[in-house]
């Protein structure tokens, strides 16, 4: 017999829920990389010795090839649109107040990228190849967090 | 049935609070597995991850997440899980694997990073209780153990001092092993002394919180005797279940444990397991749990382990050695990794490679084993060479 809950006064219902928070570390590579970030507003790189590959962020290893990353590089936070999104709704499906856009931003001579907020601009002036550079907040704020980076905004 | 070997075993240290991510912990400890098997990440075909709850560390997809750390980039991957019993159960993953005959060399890692959980890991653990019949109570995780300690004493009429010597025993083997986190000379005393949990379970009969990382190297017949000196080879395995129900069980006995190694028993050919088994590393996460599985696996007659203990007979140079290692209960508790810890202290043990922790007599023949899920499930290797 199927049958359909249609109020929670049906049936003993309880809330509950899993108590559990976290406190997550960076690891080796990722420690060094929100370090340079912090310090001197740079994004931190790692080479593998056998495929040459260059990690961004930094890795302690490569994935292809299982080598010990050891060649760290830093370079300026300055790229350019790979792809991005406009999110007009919240995650309960709540309109924003203002559209916000992410986007993948990719730098020269690296592999990877970041996922970070643009600003500075508006939807409708975006496009994919598009050049961005790193809003930093001032030294004294930042943290060693992602968000020491307030954005990235078009290259003036 | 083809044969599998292990060839190559690595592990991170085990410590309360790693600096390292997941990831990174899994690499070190598979770089130290292939760099010891003289292999690249490009002779594995297939790899296995083994981790215990997403809650842990904090991930959820937790394989997925732990997949490049482990080798598994562009390779066919896959992430087993029975809780604790997990360490044990992903090398049996690797074994079907190759005895399957689709691959030849197989990665398996497995990883835990516990210390991200807050305030402690067993918030976790708080939601596996029933949550009609037993979450109301405000059970912890002690529980269960301190229930099935009870009546283990109770049915065979063992005391808390003789159980405390495997704590003595296992901490001070883990002294002789470079990654332990607890290693230390302790006596039966200071274990009855120490801080009293969950009657009658004091803060000294448990194994720690962790992190850390292991991970072995396995290959089919033909790769083994090409590239390895000296495989170890996986000559039984076995898996099985109890009721998840822990109030259907009677507690004093791990019947989930003898059901997985007799099927090991038999896949091995092996008859009379006390003379045929020269090493063990049980699940010991609590010190009577040693003891309990040391029955379980048919090592001795049920309540007689305890005896074996405190004749020695358990000691690294006693008759029957148990947790060489230091076991959980001294080199730590991460828990899947954990578990293959005590896989890759056989291929140690069996090469004569364990250092300061050989147990004499040149062993050719072990047993590893864990413990998990619901507390039902028993997972076991033998290896042998
Ligand atoms: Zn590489």
């Amino acid at each position: 017999m199927l049958s359909k809950l249609t109020t929670s006064a049906q049936t003993r219902q309880w809330p509950g829920h899993i108590p559990v928070e976290y406190v997550y570390t960076a690891g080796i590579a990722g420690e060094a990389f929100l370090r340079a970030l912090k310090d001197r507003g740079m994004l931190l790189t790692s080479q593998c010795p056998q495929c040459q590959t260059v990690y961004l962020p930094a890795r302690l290893y490569c994935e292809q090839c299982f080598e010990e990353t050891k060649q760290y590089e830093e370079i300026a936070p300055k790229g350019w649109v790979h792809t991005y999104t406009v999110a007009h709704v919240d995650i309960d499906g709540e309109a924003l107040a203002v559209p916000q856009i992410y986007a993948f931003i990719r730098f020269g001579g690296t592999n990877g990228g970041l996922i970070h907020r643009l600003g500075q601009t508006q939807p409708h002036q975006v496009s994919i190849g598009m050049e961005v550079e790193a809003l930093l907040l001032p030294g004294k704020e930042r943290t060693g967090s992602i968000n020491d980076i307030t954005c990235f905004q078009p290259t003036k | 049935m083809a044969k599998v070997a292990v060839v190559g075993a690595g592990m991170t240290r085990f410590v309360r609070r790693a600096q390292e991510t997941g990831r990174e912990l899994s690499w070190q400890a598979a770089k130290m597995a292939l760099d010891a098997a003289g292999l690249r990440l490009k002779d594995v075909d297939a790899v296995v991850i083994g981790s215990a709850p997403d809650a842990f560390d904090g991930v959820h997809m937790k394989g997925e997440y732990l997949a490049d750390g482990s080798g598994g980039w562009c390779k066919p991957t896959l992430r087993c899980y029975v809780g604790g019993g997990t360490g044990v159960f992903a090398p049996i993953q690797a074994w079907y694997h190759i005895a399957s005959g689709r691959f030849d060399t197989v990665l398996v890692v497995c990883e835990e990073k516990m210390s991200s959980c807050h305030p402690h890991p067993q918030g976790a653990f708080l939601t596996i209780f029933d949550h009609t019949t037993e979450r109301a109570l405000g059970p912890n995780l002690l529980w269960i153990f301190a229930l099935e300690m009870n009546r283990y004493m109770t049915v065979h009429g063992i005391t808390k001092r003789e159980i405390a010597e495997v704590a003595v025993k296992n901490k001070r083997n883990a002294l002789d092993h470079p990654c332990a986190q607890l290693g230390a000379n302790l006596t039966v005393d200071d274990v009855l002394a120490s801080e009293e949990l969950a009657w009658p379970v004091n803060r000294l009969d448990v194994s720690p919180a962790s992190d850390g990382a292991a991970a072995v190297v396995m290959c089919s017949e033909h790769v083994a005797k090409r590239t390895s000196p000296q495989p170890v080879w996986l000559e039984g395995v076995g898996w099985h279940l109890d009721t998840a129900y822990w109030t259907n069980r009677d507690l004093y006995y791990p019947q989930y444990l003898e059901y997985a190694a007799r099927m090991a028993y038999d896949m091995a050919g092996i008859k009379e397991p006390r003379k045929e088994i020269h090493i063990v590393e049980p699940y010991d996460p609590f010190d009577y749990k040693e003891l309990h599985h040391l029955e379980g696996l048919l090592l001795c007659k049920r309540g007689e382990a305890a005896r074996l203990t405190v004749d020695g007979v358990t000691q690294r140079d006693g008759d029957l050695p148990v947790c060489p290692s230091g076991g959980l209960l001294g080199v730590g508790n991460p828990i899947a990794a954990a578990g293959l810890m005590k896989v890759c202290e056989l291929f140690w043990q069996l090469r004569g490679e364990a250092g300061k922790r050989q147990v004499p007599g040149m062993p050719r023949r072990g047993l590893a084993q864990a413990w998990g899920d619901l507390m039902q499930v028993g997972t076991v290797v033998i290896m042998g060479i």
